[in-house]
């Protein structure tokens, strides 16, 4: 058992620990925040793209 | 007046099956070459004149009439290679392996036609779909 | 209906954050390619020998140049996460867009595979240099895709700020080789007067050549995913994705003058890690670290800017609903497409410990040569459909037609290349694509919202 074994262990469990990380935390943002407001992204909202007629307009994205 | 499509919503389970049918299908993409034993180019060994390579049944290799010199090597190359590693023997098994560029034109014209005649699917198709779309897109009253 | 959403306040709306400037475009693209000197190109040498190489890399430089230009002009224009994606639901439809969207997905996600199983095998032989052979490379290679996949899930700033660094130091490793090998005194180090030979197939190599000439650069219209992340996407996009370009021309120049100064062509053409082998070969041991560490950076910054880009290119079908919807969702808290960089964790590890690389790099390459393919269609389409004024570009690219026709062209010898080389998995590729498109067009697309799709607020295209 060397520098390297240990590392090797060491990279497994800091793996198996990240990834339970996110997946507790995807588990946890399901069930605190309601599913329509992590769907309302949407496409395209970029002041380049607003209409010209209608520039100045707000409600884009900073 | 184009009527605005309503898609029919999709369960959690639809939703699963259909992620998983298409990894299902990458894997057997990756994985019917390798089965049908289709992989990579086709290479061949070219011996140079002089030099020839007899295999044993327990197949170790032993050159005959191998020098530097016969495998086009000037000098400067054969430093390089004692550099790397290799002797003569060493560097003849990658200096003699070859790529095979010989078309077989069937072959050659059956992907053409798989290729042009995908792209020409995709983009008919296409078409009529986003004929769609930007009918809904700029008719469609709410 | 958007348009009235649009003009009210909405705070329960949340959308990918806009944070992101040109050095962190510069740092997407490059990232992911700049492995590619590391590694790979030095198969277009096996192909064509030396000269062949480098004919590809000015050749297959051109076709992303071409590329370059018309990634700039339609992505500054459209403005989606989606990148490609979103370009060909805009200009050609839906079908075009979900293979667009899967090409995405499956070079992006492949690479990443094939990156951290490098990263993996790097510190193997790292670590059988410092005496322990035979390390398994497979903790590394789940590390390197958690830790990155944690990076990606917490945010797009810092994700893109950490590949800056490092994508920097890889570049700068490549130039200390090329200072250390003292270019000034041709024939103290470098040999290639010596080294040097005639074309070994002939012309039919060179063309043989451009199949790995592609590795020189493939990934730099990733770019484009970063799309709806940019502070200003008419002017980041452009400008991160030429210096981009420019950067890759001068490292490929670099690499090849460096490596065939150094390594005899045969041996160069089936090398896994020539510029390592150069450095080694100088006898150096600063420089022999120096670019141990850039191939292992170069190798990371590419599986990061991957997962970005695989994820946004997931996120966004799954947005439309072109998959499940479910992976449309943005984290409430960091912003990022979570659900989508989750799922993808799995499928990448799992690239990584088939046994597969050869098949699963070979299928990233021709999933972004389809990717190419699909741009000059686009863009005839893009500019027939809404003629320039018609709607506010942030980019006009100039030549039009000549660059789309040059990259059609392009793209027709590499598929010829790739035909010469890889002619079954080709067609097994083709093949896979075929019968998704009809998935998608008889069962998928029922799913999909018609006229919700076009998101972009331009005017009826010309002709429809």
């Amino acid at each position: 058992m060397d520098i390297w074994d240990i590392a090797s262990y060491a990279a497994w469990i800091a793996s198996g620990l990240i990834l339970l990380w996110m997946v507790a935390d995807a588990i946890k943002v399901n069930r605190d925040f309601d599913e329509s407001l992590l769907m309302s992204s949407q496409e395209g909202i970029d002041e380049l793209l607003e209409d010209p007629a209608a520039a100045g307009r707000p409600g884009r994205e900073g | 007046m184009a009527q605005k499509y309503d898609p029919p919503k999709q369960s959690g389970l639809g939703q699963f099956i259909d992620s998983f049918f298409l990894m299902a299908l990458v894997y057997a993409a990756l994985l019917l070459p390798i089965l049908l034993g289709l992989t990579g180019g086709a290479t061949e060994t070219v011996l140079p004149d002089g030099v020839t390579q007899i295999e044993a049944e327990d197949g170790t290799v032993t050159w005959q009439g191998l020098t530097w010199e016969s495998l086009g090597q000037n000098p400067t190359m054969q430093a390089q290679w004692e550099k790397l590693g290799y002797d003569v023997e060493a560097a003849a098994e990658i200096i003699t392996t070859r790529f095979d560029y010989s078309i077989a034109p069937l072959s050659l014209l059956i992907t053409a036609i798989a290729i042009i005649g995908y792209f020409i699917f995709l983009v008919t198709m296409s078409e009529k779909e986003y004929r769609e779309v930007i009918a809904e897109k700029f008719d469609a009253r709410r | 209906m958007t348009d009235q959403a649009l003009g009210q306040a909405q705070p329960q709306r949340i959308n990918l954050l806009k944070v992101l400037g040109p050095a962190h475009v510069w740092a997407l693209g490059v990232g992911i390619v700049l492995v590619g000197e590391f590694m790979g190109w030095n198969f277009s040498v096996g192909k064509g020998g030396a000269f062949g190489s480098l004919i590809a890399c000015w050749v297959i430089g051109l076709l992303y140049t071409c590329v370059a230009m018309i990634d700039s002009e339609v992505t500054s224009t459209v403005a989606a996460a989606g990148g490609q994606y979103a370009q060909a639901k805009h200009t050609i439809g839906p079908l075009m867009a979900f293979n667009v969207g899967l090409y995405l997905v499956m070079a992006y996600t492949m690479l990443e595979a094939a990156d951290a199983l490098v990263t993996g095998d790097l510190i193997a032989i790292a670590a059988a240099q410092f005496g322990h052979p035979g390390l398994d490379p497979r903790p590394f290679v789940v590390l390197t895709i958690a830790l990155l996949a944690l990076l990606n899930y917490r945010g797009v700033f810092m994700t893109l700020s950490v590949n800056f660094v490092i994508t920097a130091a890889a570049f700068t490793s490549i130039v200390i080789l090329f200072i250390g090998v003292q270019p000034w005194n041709p024939g103290a180090v470098l040999q290639h007067q010596g080294l040097l030979t005639d074309l070994p197939y002939g012309w039919i190599g060179v063309l043989a050549a451009f199949q790995f000439g592609i590795w020189y650069y493939l990934g730099i219209e990733g770019t484009c995913q970063a799309a709806e992340e940019v502070r200003s996407a008419g002017r980041a996009l452009p400008l991160g994705t030429m210096s981009g370009i420019i950067t890759l021309l001068i490292a490929a120049s670099l690499t090849w003058y460096i490596t065939t100064g150094l390594i005899p062509w045969e041996y160069l053409g089936q090398d896994l890690a020539p510029l390592y082998t150069a450095s080694t070969l100088t006898g150096s041991t600063v420089l022999h670290v120096f670019l141990f560490v850039g191939t292992i950076f170069s190798a990371v910054a590419s599986a990061n800017g991957c997962i970005n880009d695989a994820s946004r290119a997931w996120f966004s079908m799954g947005r439309d609903r072109y998959m499940p919807v479910w992976f449309g969702a943005v984290h409430p808290r960091y912003r990022t497409p979570f659900r989508a960089i989750l799922f993808l964790i799995p499928i990448a590890v799992s690239f990584a410990f088939t046994g597969l690389l050869d098949q699963v790099i070979t299928f990233s390459i021709l999933s972004g040569l389809l990717g190419y393919t699909f741009m000059p269609i686009n863009m005839h389409k893009f500019r027939k459909k809404w003629p320039l004024g018609s709607i506010r570009r942030g980019y006009v690219h100039p030549w039009h037609p000549l660059p789309a026709i040059v990259l059609l062209s392009l793209c027709t010898a590499t598929y010829f290349a790739v035909f010469l080389g890889y002619g079954v998995q080709l067609l097994a590729m083709i093949g896979f694509y075929i019968v998704v498109s009809l998935w998608f067009a008889f069962h998928r697309y029922k799913y999909v919202r018609r006229g919700d799709q076009f998101t972009m607020p331009w005017p009826r295209p010309l002709g429809y």
